[in-house]
């Protein structure tokens, strides 16, 4: 209906896949700078947050509850705004976005939550299918675009199940697939692995791994150490509004110096 | 999918709230359809009534033979007049005694009743060329009173502005009645539906895509229920003209009639129309980015 030509449309200049565009590639996907947030006037989320992802990165957000990891995300898709400073996603600010362009730049990330938001009553084809009926592709090409998307997440064949009566760490895998179907060049994960078992965490961040070696963005918001520790990644810790570098884990000794370290999974509220 | 397929499945979903919904609104429309009905058989009676294509002139006590005899001539001359008969007292009484069967008609004396040349017109004769007829007869010495029946005419355009007007209120009542039910059912779909809007939301849906569906729903409801609603209107119809049909043909001297096909489309595309707009207002507060 309106995935075509609309002149509104977010039109990022990179994405990933098939549509590189080289001058692009060398900006960074998102860029914070000085970014403010409070719901309250005499407790601030975010206090000049300064932040840099380049294209192609696996970035986990890291900090206590409430520490604004959510909030960080929920600003990238425009479901909340900046009080001050701006944020660039592939050097388009977001906060300029007119309320018409902004399911155009959602079309460009995908998300992934800890509560999965699945339509439970829809079959997982249907789930998953949702990005691309948005974008008006004709039936076969998304009945295709499901069907590799469902393999990647390791669900082939399970699309005419009904999602509500799937597993926890099946459900998530849906949710994957949803973010991913569309082939953005960002992808969010709040929380991802909150209601899964040790080891399906530790499955779903191979997953999101997997992803990003095909190019895609990640952004992996959690207050789980025990995953920070499976590999070494750059981990941005958020505390009390400041982002905190870790380029290459939680093992920098500058931030060990700092004791900003998240608790270890089960120990967080 | 496509939105008609959308609104298929989410109505599918909530199917016991969507039929309630349409029930409420066949409700509504009863109301407008029964109004309506009566007024489109009142009109009825007028147009027949209107075209009656008949004229009494009643005699004066004493007229002779000769001033009746000169009166039928000059009616019989007169344009548009097809036919001239004349009714003596005698004839009247046993008219109105239906041949006798009225025992209480037939014991008068036939003096109580008055004489009448009775008139036939064409029925393409202008009412004011009737009326003028009768204003010169009325003049003669001979005749004491002319009926054209215009008054009944008139008295029923009367009943028929009255319809109208109450037609007109009843809509405005259904209007508000199908906003409110189909309002409320939206709302209430989308509550139960909130996920659903909040994932198309974050998958870049705008807000057309995601309104689609539910004015769809909308729009199916107000048909539905205004389709129901004649259905109801067709089979108490049917109830009602087969046990009064002799009757109303003896009283009215025709048989009652329901809605025509384009006033029962009206009626649909309007339960459409105020569903769908319905839905599209209720989902304003509810549907932003």
């Amino acid at each position: 209906m309106d995935a075509g030509g609309d002149r509104r449309a977010f039109r990022p200049a990179l994405r990933a896949g098939a549509r590189f565009d080289p001058l692009a590639a060398g900006r960074p996907v998102l860029v914070f700078e000085s970014v403010h947030k409070a719901y309250r006037a005499d407790a601030p989320v975010l206090r000049g947050l300064n932040l840099e992802i380049q294209r192609g990165e696996f970035v986990f957000i890291t900090g206590n509850s409430g520490a604004g990891k959510s909030t960080l995300l929920r600003l990238l898709f425009a479901e909340e705004s900046v009080d001050s400073g701006r944020i660039l996603f592939l050097g388009r600010e977001i906060g300029r976005l007119t309320p018409g362009s902004i399911p155009y730049l959602r079309r460009n990330i995908g998300i992934v939550f800890q509560d999965f938001r699945l339509v439970e009553n829809w079959s997982v084809l249907d789930n998953v299918a949702l990005p691309l009926e948005v974008l008006g592709l004709p039936t076969r090409t998304i009945r295709q675009r499901v069907g590799a998307a469902l393999e990647r997440v390791g669900l082939s064949g399970r699309g005419s199940e009904s999602a509500g009566h799937l597993s926890g760490g099946e459900q998530q895998r849906v949710a994957v697939a949803r973010a991913i179907v569309s082939e953005p060049a960002l992808l969010l994960a709040d929380e991802p692995t909150g209601n899964l078992d040790p080891q399906l965490a530790l499955d779903m961040l191979g997953l999101l791994e997997d992803i990003n070696e095909t190019g895609v963005t990640v952004l992996f918001a959690t207050h789980d150490r025990t995953l920070l520790d499976v590999r070494p990644r750059r981990v941005v810790v958020l505390d009390e509004g400041r982002a905190f570098d870790a380029p290459n884990g939680l093992d920098d000794p500058e931030l060990a110096a700092a004791d900003l370290s998240p608790p270890r999974r089960g120990a967080a509220a | 999918m496509r939105p008609i397929e959308r609104a298929f499945r989410g109505a599918k979903n909530d199917l016991r709230l969507h039929a309630l919904g349409v029930f409420s609104v066949a409700v509504a429309f009863v109301c407008l359809g029964a109004t309506l009905l009566a007024a489109v058989n009142v009109d009825q009676v007028r147009d027949r009534w209107a075209s009656f294509g008949r004229a009494s002139v009643f005699l004066a006590r004493g007229a002779s033979s000769d001033q009746i005899q000169a009166i039928e001539r000059a009616l019989r001359a007169s344009d548009g007049v097809t036919q001239v008969r004349h009714v003596s007292a005698e004839d009247a009484r046993r008219d109105a005694a239906q041949g006798g069967k009225d025992a209480v008609i037939d014991a008068l004396p036939a003096e109580a009743f008055p004489e009448s040349l009775e008139v036939s017109v064409r029925k393409d004769v202008d009412p004011a060329r009737l009326g003028q007829l009768a204003a010169q007869l009325r003049s003669l010495p001979a005749v004491e009173g002319v009926e054209t029946y215009a008054g009944w005419s008139e008295r029923i355009e009367t009943l028929i502005s009255g319809g109208v007007a109450a037609a007109s209120l009843l809509s405005l009542i259904v209007l508000a009645a199908v906003v409110s039910v189909v309002s409320s059912t939206i709302r209430l779909s989308l509550q139960r539906r909130k996920l659903e809007v909040e994932v198309m939301k974050l998958v870049g849906a705008t807000e057309g895509y995601v309104r689609q569906p539910f004015v769809i729903e909308g729009a199916a409801q107000g048909a539905l229920g205004a389709s129901l609603a004649i259905a109801l209107l067709g089979v108490l119809y049917a109830l009602v003209k087969s046990h009064l049909d002799a009757r109303l043909t003896a009283l009215f001297g025709l048989t009652p009639a329901f809605l025509p096909w384009p006033i029962v489309l009206v009626t649909v595309a309007l339960g459409a129309a105020l569903g769908a707009t319905a839905a599209f207002l209720s989902l304003r507060r509810f549907v932003t980015t």
